[in-house]
């Protein structure tokens, strides 16, 4: 199979994550914080510099990173402590359905306010001109690779006091967060390269979450009432530890390989393809176009509909995806509303051989 | 006056047999053409309870033959076994009607409360009735075979003990080796014909009756009518019958599935052989539009419907968002 579909999960992991995950199912076995014993704090410790890595990243100190279910529950969380009656939510045209569908469901439930905006430079004049009282925007649309400038609008925010929810979900691995977001959400599966089944929350100290799960923390376990420190406060039930030793290979991996030379490594194959669509008459591309950009692009085709593309290439193993992609609302930007696109996205392992195959197909159609 | 008193009154019915006819609840799965004739002479038999299965709508070229339609069904895009029930309600109140807008399917067979003492085969494609052939065996409930296709028509009643579907031909012949409707027409007489033979004898075996042995098969265009003689035990070489398997039983079922956000289906096939795009497309010209055959699909248009083949089975249907609908076309059109 040719995996070209990054941008839903990274394939395959690395060998040091698979072996982190199944040293912690043969060897270790336990969760942090519960018990005492040399095994449950060498647990804590790896649990420990998986948070320190990500407080490296987003600029938030280590015990103010939360681990969650994904960036789904990341999202939900932080949008539900944020997203007070009656706010005006500032947003972007980019984001993905954990975004979109909380903010609709609270729409008329908390009587908010959504304004979209195409470009950041729009989102930075709505805040300059005291318009928004929460941002929440992705870094990089996972449909066309188009890198946001969250610089610029976390420092507008900043200027006037509101606080503004980053979903890094596409970025995380590739690009450096410390953006000055108040709140950084991601994935642990997309270019962390971890195990599905885990993301995080990680919030500056000038912002406060509400829990909105309770239950056993390990901690303050004789206690009926719930924790308010960090991070136990967030992280109720049992925790996906085996997955989180994942994250932790995975970060010393990402810090071997660089950062930058990862994202180039998944950008040279997408370059490629990037030449032999243009030369196609038939195919429309939707692609950031700038350098720092994600390996993420869409195209449509003249003559086939997304779903026929992606059908094709399951038929010659060729792993891709057509529709959607989880974001609503960029489709009325891209003019693709009647069937979406057909989304390609590379990682580091991804070869100009895959990319020749694919456009093989492609030219074949 | 007793309305079944002429019914009563056929040698070989008496008041017992109409007795049996009342106590007796019979499927029908497919509400076109065979499935509204049999359906329409069961109710005034007054079996005493009908279930008609059928996921498909009603379309004016429905109305040349499928006779419990009219011009309004047609217009609304009424659902053909709830439109079915509501005339045949008007019929006879005494029968216990059910209409299942469904595909029917292994799960809807086994989901079923009652079994039903009969079973009539009214479909237009044989993956269902090899289904309904190795799930009226494991049940050993008898069932009518009846197809019909231009001016020919054939029928064959299968007992429990006596040869099946299977011991004729071992395996679903492709839908383009024996032709359909929507490529070679059928005449209206045709399915009267058919249905002749199986409803007279489905109300034979609900009294009782062993049925008629042999294979009907009828061409009203040369005015032939004859039944085939067959053996009246198994075939040696049958799974069914001699190794007790029953391959449709087991096979994963064809899925069909709306798109997210689109007026469009897709279709996962089951585990029989797929279809080879080339022969089809051969059988399919002429009679659809726009068709049109590259190295990875096959791509036609049906009225407001395109439809796109890929080679392992797979396939979409644009222009549409109703999976039941969906796996009718797929059924009628692709297999």
């Amino acid at each position: 199979m040719i995996y070209l579909d990054h941008a839903a999960t990274s394939y395959p992991k690395p060998d040091v994550v698979l072996d982190a995950v199944t040293k912690w199912f043969r060897y270790v076995g336990v969760s942090p914080d519960r018990g005492d014993g040399p095994r449950t704090r060498s647990c804590a410790e790896t649990v420990q510099r998986a948070r320190r890595a990500i407080a490296d990243r987003t600029g938030h100190r280590a015990d103010r990173v939360a681990f969650c279910s994904g960036a789904t529950e990341g999202l939900n969380l932080a949008l539900r402590a944020l997203a007070t009656p009656g706010s005006h939510v500032l947003t972007t045209y980019y984001e993905h359905s954990s975004v979109v569908r909380p903010l609709t469901a609270m729409t008329v439930a908390r009587d908010l306010r959504v304004t979209r905006s195409r470009s950041t430079e729009d989102m930075c004049r709505r805040l300059a001109e005291g318009e928004g009282d929460l941002v929440v925007m992705t870094h990089a649309s996972n449909v066309t690779g188009a890198l946001l400038d969250a610089d610029s609008v976390a420092a507008a925010a900043r200027a006037r006091g509101v606080p503004m929810i980053l979903d890094a979900s596409q970025t995380a691995g590739y690009v450096p967060l410390k953006c000055g977001a108040a709140v950084v959400v991601a994935s642990a599966h997309k270019a962390l390269h971890a195990p599905p089944g885990l993301g995080f929350v990680s919030v500056s100290e000038d912002v406060e979450l509400a829990p909105q799960k309770f239950g056993g923390t390990g901690s303050s376990a004789a206690l009926e009432r719930h924790p308010s420190t960090w991070p136990q406060a967030f992280e109720a039930g049992t925790p996906n530890t085996p997955a989180v030793y994942g994250l932790a290979a995975a970060f010393e991996w990402i810090e071997a390989q660089g950062e930058r030379a990862l994202l180039n490594a998944a950008r040279a194959p997408m370059q490629h393809l990037i030449q032999e669509l243009q030369g196609m008459p038939d195919v429309r591309l939707f692609h950031g176009g700038e350098s720092h950009d994600l390996p993420v692009l869409s195209f449509t085709h003249q003559r086939f509909d997304p779903a026929e593309i992606g059908a094709i290439l399951a038929g010659e193993e060729i792993h891709c995806r057509g529709g959607f992609h989880c974001a609503p609302w960029v489709h009325d930007l891209l003019g693709t509303t009647a069937g979406g696109t057909l989304r390609v996205s590379t990682g580091p392992a991804t070869t100009t051989s895959d990319i020749d195959q694919l456009v093989a197909v492609l030219r074949a159609l | 006056m007793d309305r079944y008193s002429r019914q009563a009154r056929v040698a070989g019915i008496g008041e017992e047999g109409m007795r049996r006819i009342r106590g007796s609840r019979v499927l029908i799965v497919g509400c076109g053409a065979l499935g509204t004739h049999a359906a329409d002479t069961l109710t005034r038999a007054g079996v005493g309870a009908l279930d008609l299965v059928d996921r498909d709508i009603i379309e004016w070229s429905n109305l040349q033959r499928q006779v419990l339609f009219d011009e309004r069904d047609a217009e609304g895009g009424a659902p053909k076994a709830v439109a079915a029930v509501e005339r045949l309600r008007k019929v006879n109140r005494d029968v216990e009607l059910t209409a299942h807008v469904a595909d029917c399917s292994r799960a809807f067979l086994d989901d079923q409360a009652e079994l039903p003492d009969l079973v009539l085969d009214g479909t237009d494609n044989f993956p269902t009735r090899y289904l309904l052939n190795d799930w009226c065996r494991q049940r050993r409930i008898p069932w009518i075979y009846a197809g019909a296709v231009g001016t020919e028509g054939a029928s064959m009643v299968v007992r429990p003990d006596g040869a099946c579907l299977r011991c004729l031909w071992p395996e679903a012949p492709a839908q383009a080796e024996v032709g359909s409707c929507e490529t070679h027409g059928v005449l209206g007489p045709t399915i009267a014909a058919v249905t002749a033979f199986q409803a007279a004898e489905a109300i034979k075996l609900l009294v009782g009756e062993t049925g008629t042995t042999g294979v009907f098969t009828c061409d009203v265009w040369r005015g032939r009518y004859q039944v085939l003689p067959l053996a009246d035990q198994p075939s040696p070489d049958c799974v069914g019958c001699v190794e007790g398997l029953h391959p449709a039983l087991a096979q994963r079922p064809v899925e069909a599935v709306t798109l997210c956000g689109r007026d469009a289906v897709q279709i996962q096939p089951d585990d029989s052989a797929p279809p080879d795009l080339a022969e089809l497309a051969a059988h399919l010209h002429g009679t659809v539009e726009d068709l049109e055959q590259t190295p990875h699909v096959l791509r036609f248009r049906v009225e407001e419907v395109r439809f796109t083949l890929f080679p392992g089975g797979r396939a979409l249907l644009f222009g549409l968002s109703d999976p039941l609908r969906a796996r009718a076309l797929y059924d009628r059109w692709l297999r």
